[in-house]
């Protein structure tokens, strides 16, 4: 699957040598079409097997299958936002194309990996690709700036984890995660192994833009283009936290079970900061950048549980988050084409200029904001429910769920002023409508169906989100303490 | 490679005291190089610190020596000392860096910078010097290319593909960045 979806990419690449410049969008179509193909008939084919491949590294499960259809279903209305933001990114359309699939491929290896370096190596392709998806605007300073930052700070990060990595590896001399599982009784005594497992778990609060590994994400978020930002607040966090998850709680879960109390203060930490600094924020990108660390704080309250229910709530809540931002986002592409800043101001009388963009737009808000019975609502009361259901055996748990509802409710405030602004912002610049073509069109109502049917119907992720956990790992299942249901 | 297990599973006090001294001199060499090559009190030439990243490879490369990975260090002159650093060099003399020659450091960026240095080079002394001597054999992948190619090929076959990719993504990436104008 991996496979195909990189030579997909090398097959853009190709392609763009025979296609005239002016009709480079018809191969963002063909991209996606085929994505499409592959995750239709990928999953179907790969639903009834599980097991491992290339001597341990790589693993498919429930897991892993809810990440690669994740990862799949968000490469493809990227690509289609792209085809609806190409006129913004004047040059290297088709590189864009092609960039935009590698790093869909190093998500799907994200997704498989059991080994440590299987991890680094696939977060290494995602984070390289986003280097320069990021400042693909070479003309704007801002993307210049984004490239530069994500750039350092992601070297930065790489090298924690890779440190980390080697002092894993010097102290247990392995690097498979099943393997760890297996010593994980011995090795908990060992303070290099701890050490290491510290400097990873830094190299992955970076990618999923936590609490102090966050500082790169408003400034990047604000200047990379926006399909690029939309795959960066999707994608690598996913991964991000498909690998956490992995190893958390596949290989070292007697470790994580007493890491709870840092991993919660790291949740609330990050959501706070999130939330607060994104009451000011003019520029709505750079809102979402905050909002993005708001939503890892949440996440990561789903993980710092340790139970099983917190885990599918976390995979849940990614589902929601999924599609509302890609909403968002599309929304903004389809925006900038004839505004191009992503200034709250220009939101101002969206509602009476074109009351379908805002409708989406509102919605997505809303889902992120948690308000029933849209999908956003259903994460957040799922984690929100896993951490009471923790706060019986500790009861500190009490005190993360209260911030959690207070983080909620700021959150409604920064969210529906985007919303307030759309429908009672004064008149608008211009009254033009805004035009939605039919790619944008395809992606917008996969975003909406998703968010409404999440909401309403919420049985079928949650039940394939359980799946997914209860395959983590048998060994490790057992560990777990017996909170939740 | 048996005389690297042997070496390996002997505690420090044991070892001979030679290639103590050679682990000490070059992990010194190391530091002290790496310092100089981001800090120099007597020179703001990037030539300069060019060449002392030069020094801190191979004294790495000597690392590794000690450590029996004669095939790494040779590829860490041969990569990084010769070919990686030539390009660098001509990009230093392309490039004007009067600009940079001028820049002073600033107090607070220097004294965030020696605290944060201090804080995880104190994490780390604490840890090393609580653990115990760790007196498991290599994995024995160091050594001589067989070895090395074999497991590439073998058990990290995967990672190694991946790789392959990345690399196809900089490349993309490094020209599409760097080309004037596109079409």
């Amino acid at each position: 699957m991996e496979l195909a979806v990189g030579l997909l990419g090398l097959a853009v690449l190709l392609a763009d040598l025979w296609i005239a410049p002016a009709s480079r969008r018809i191969l963002g179509w063909g991209a996606a079409a085929v994505l499409t193909c592959v995750l239709v008939f990928g999953l179907g084919s790969l639903a009834p097997q599980s097991g491992m491949g290339f001597s341990g590294l790589y693993v498919v499960d429930p897991l892993a299958r809810f990440f690669k259809a994740f990862f799949l279903l968000s490469g493809v209305v990227v690509l289609l936002m792209t085809v609806e933001y190409a006129d913004q990114l004047a040059v290297g359309l088709s590189e864009f194309f092609a960039l935009t699939l590698f790093a869909v491929t190093g998500m799907l290896f994200a997704a498989s990996a059991n080994d440590l370096t299987m991890m680094f190596v696939s977060l290494e392709l995602i984070t390289v690709t986003f280097y320069v998806l990021n400042s693909f605007q070479r003309g704007k300073l801002a993307s210049i700036e984004a490239g530069v930052k994500y750039l350092i700070l992601g070297a930065l990060a790489s090298a924690f984890m890779v440190f980390g990595i080697a002092l894993i590896f010097g102290s247990a001399n392995t690097t498979q995660f099943s393997e760890l599982a297996l010593r994980q009784r011995e090795l908990s005594g060992s303070r290099i192994f701890l050490t290491g497992l510290t400097l990873v778990l830094v190299g992955l609060g970076f990618k999923i833009a936590a609490f102090p590994f966050h500082g790169w994400a408003p400034d990047v978020y604000q200047g990379s283009p926006a399909p690029a930002t939309a795959l960066l607040a999707i994608g690598s966090k996913a991964a991000g936290f498909v690998l956490l998850l992995r190893l958390l709680f596949g290989a070292v879960p007697e470790i994580t079970a007493e890491w709870h109390r840092l991993l919660g203060a790291l949740a609330v930490l990050s959501l706070l900061y999130g939330s607060l600094c994104a009451i000011p924020q003019r520029s709505v990108k750079r809102l979402m950048g905050y909002s993005s660390i708001a939503n890892a704080g949440y996440l990561l309250l789903g993980v710092a549980v340790v139970s099983p229910a917190g885990s599918v709530a976390v995979l849940y809540y990614l589902g929601a988050y999924c599609f509302a931002v890609l909403a968002v986002f599309t929304v903004l592409c389809v925006m900038m084409n004839s505004s191009d800043t992503d200034d709250m101001a220009d939101f101002a009388g969206l509602g009476m200029r074109s009351p379908v963009l805002a409708g989406v737009m509102t919605l997505a808000l809303a889902s992120l904001a948690g308000v029933p019975p849209l999908a956003g609502f259903i994460g957040k009361f799922l984690i929100l429910r896993a951490v009471i259901a923790a706060g019986a055996t500790h009861p500190g748990y009490y005190g993360l769920a209260a911030v959690a509802v207070i983080g909620a409710v700021i959150s409604l405030y920064y969210y529906f002023g985007i919303v307030r602004m759309m429908y009672w912002g004064g008149e608008p610049l211009e009254r033009l409508a805004i035009s939605v073509t039919p790619g944008a069109g395809i992606a917008l109502l996969l975003c909406v169906a998703g968010i409404v049917y999440l909401g309403i119907a919420p049985n079928g992720l949650l039940q394939l989100s359980a799946d997914a956990v209860a395959g983590i790992q048998p060994a490790a299942a057992s560990a777990f303490k017996p909170t939740g249901h | 490679m048996q005389p690297s297990d042997e070496t390996r599973s002997i505690p420090n006090s044991i070892m001979p005291p030679l290639t103590d001294f050679l682990f000490y001199a070059f992990s010194g060499l190391t530091l002290a190089c790496g310092l100089l090559c981001v800090l120099n009190p007597f020179s703001r030439n990037p030539v300069t610190s060019a060449m002392f990243l030069v020094l801190t490879i191979v004294s790495m490369a000597g690392l590794f020596v000690l450590l029996h990975a004669f095939f790494l260090a040779a590829v860490q002159v041969l990569v990084y000392a010769g070919a990686v650093m030539v390009l660098f060099l001509f990009v230093i003399m392309l490039l004007d860096l009067r600009e940079e020659e001028r820049r002073r450091f600033k107090t607070f960026t220097l004294g965030t910078g020696a605290l944060v240095v201090a804080v995880i080079a104190g994490l780390l002394v604490r840890v090393l010097s609580g653990a115990l001597p760790v007196s498991r054999p290599g994995p024995g992948i160091e050594g001589d290319t067989k070895v090395l190619g074999r497991i590439l090929f073998e058990q990290y076959l995967l990672p190694f593909e991946v790789l392959s990719l990345l690399l196809l993504v900089a490349m993309v990436g490094a020209i599409l960045l760097s080309k004037k104008d596109m079409k």
